[in-house]
């Protein structure tokens, strides 16, 4: 085993990372529950804890933030394209319907 | 992290078994971001027959969603049992880890019939369809993770001990698993919750 390993997390620090993720779905459903009481904001609030949670599990519990550079590069990269195609799709799809309807 | 996981005689500065790992889930990131863009395009229209809406349950799909998160707990707990060199914690995480993945998958199996008896079917209509492919592929990641997480237990039973090194080793499938598992936070987020 490396060094570097011990600066992972230790299994209590797990667990508390697991009870953030739990709580921030809590959330998310709770959300969900009450669409009628917190209006338009609803979908973004619900993105902004589904981004929590990603970055939560990718830093800490896939150690991203431990990671060399070249690995954050690589798996940016992923996320970015995967964006750029969704946001194509998605221009397309508006102007479509702008011009055909 | 300050020289952490760096191998100075690779070229990258990374193991290249760990980069390839990591760019086989930046391809999978393309896959996935594939299916729920074609899942998007048809959300919200209006389509013949039985709309997703219908048929939902939320409160069984978010106990699923809390299962599959916890998954990535003891995932990580048997990473770092094995870290520690504590072979028998790290069966039994392992174990564990496998145990969630299939409870998880059970209860999609169970919610996919339910959908069906209600007549959300793979062919109701073009959303239905994306529906059951995003979903279906991830059941099917889910599942290869599952038969990857029982094996690697079955070794570490067979061989009295796992290792950090060599072959496909448990760093690896655990990085495959939390994948999996942040795959499911858009989804949920994605597909039932907005």
């Amino acid at each position: 085993m490396s060094a570097d390993h011990k600066e992972h997390p230790t299994p209590k620090k797990y667990v508390q990372i697991a009870i953030v993720l739990g709580v921030l779905t809590a959330l998310e459903v709770t959300l969900y529950y009450i669409e009628d009481l917190v209006g338009s904001f609803t979908d973004p609030l619900l993105i902004f804890l589904a981004v929590g949670k990603y970055i939560i599990v990718v830093g800490w519990f896939m150690h991203l933030r431990f990671e060399n550079k070249m690995v954050n590069r690589f798996f940016a990269g992923g996320m970015i394209l995967a964006l750029v195609l969704f946001t194509i799709v998605m221009l397309e799809r508006g102007m479509a319907n702008f011009f055909f309807n | 992290m300050s020289g952490g996981h760096d191998y100075p005689h690779e070229p990258t500065g990374v193991e290249t078994r760990k980069l390839g790992m990591w760019v086989f889930l930046s391809t999978e990131i393309l896959f996935f971001g594939t299916l729920i863009t074609t899942f998007l395009l048809f959300k919200g229209r209006d389509f013949p027959g039985i709309k997703l809406t219908d048929v939902y349950d939320i409160p069984f799909t978010s106990i699923s969603s809390f299962i599959l998160l916890m998954s990535s707990l003891t995932m990580v707990l048997a990473h770092n049992a094995l870290e520690n060199e504590d072979q028998e914690k790290t069966r039994v995480w392992l174990l564990a880890t496998a145990m969630l993945g299939a409870i998880f998958l059970a209860g999609q199996i169970y919610e996919f019939t339910e959908f069906y008896h209600k007549g959300f079917e793979l062919s109701t209509n073009i959303f239905s369809s994306t529906f059951y492919v995003l979903t279906g592929f991830h059941g099917l990641h889910v599942f290869i993770g599952v038969v990857f997480l029982i094996g690697l237990w079955a070794i570490g039973q067979r061989q009295q001990g796992l290792s950090l090194d060599g072959g496909m080793n448990l760093e690896f499938i655990a990085l495959y698993w939390h994948f999996v598992d942040i795959v499911w936070i858009v989804l949920f987020t994605v597909v039932y919750l907005i």
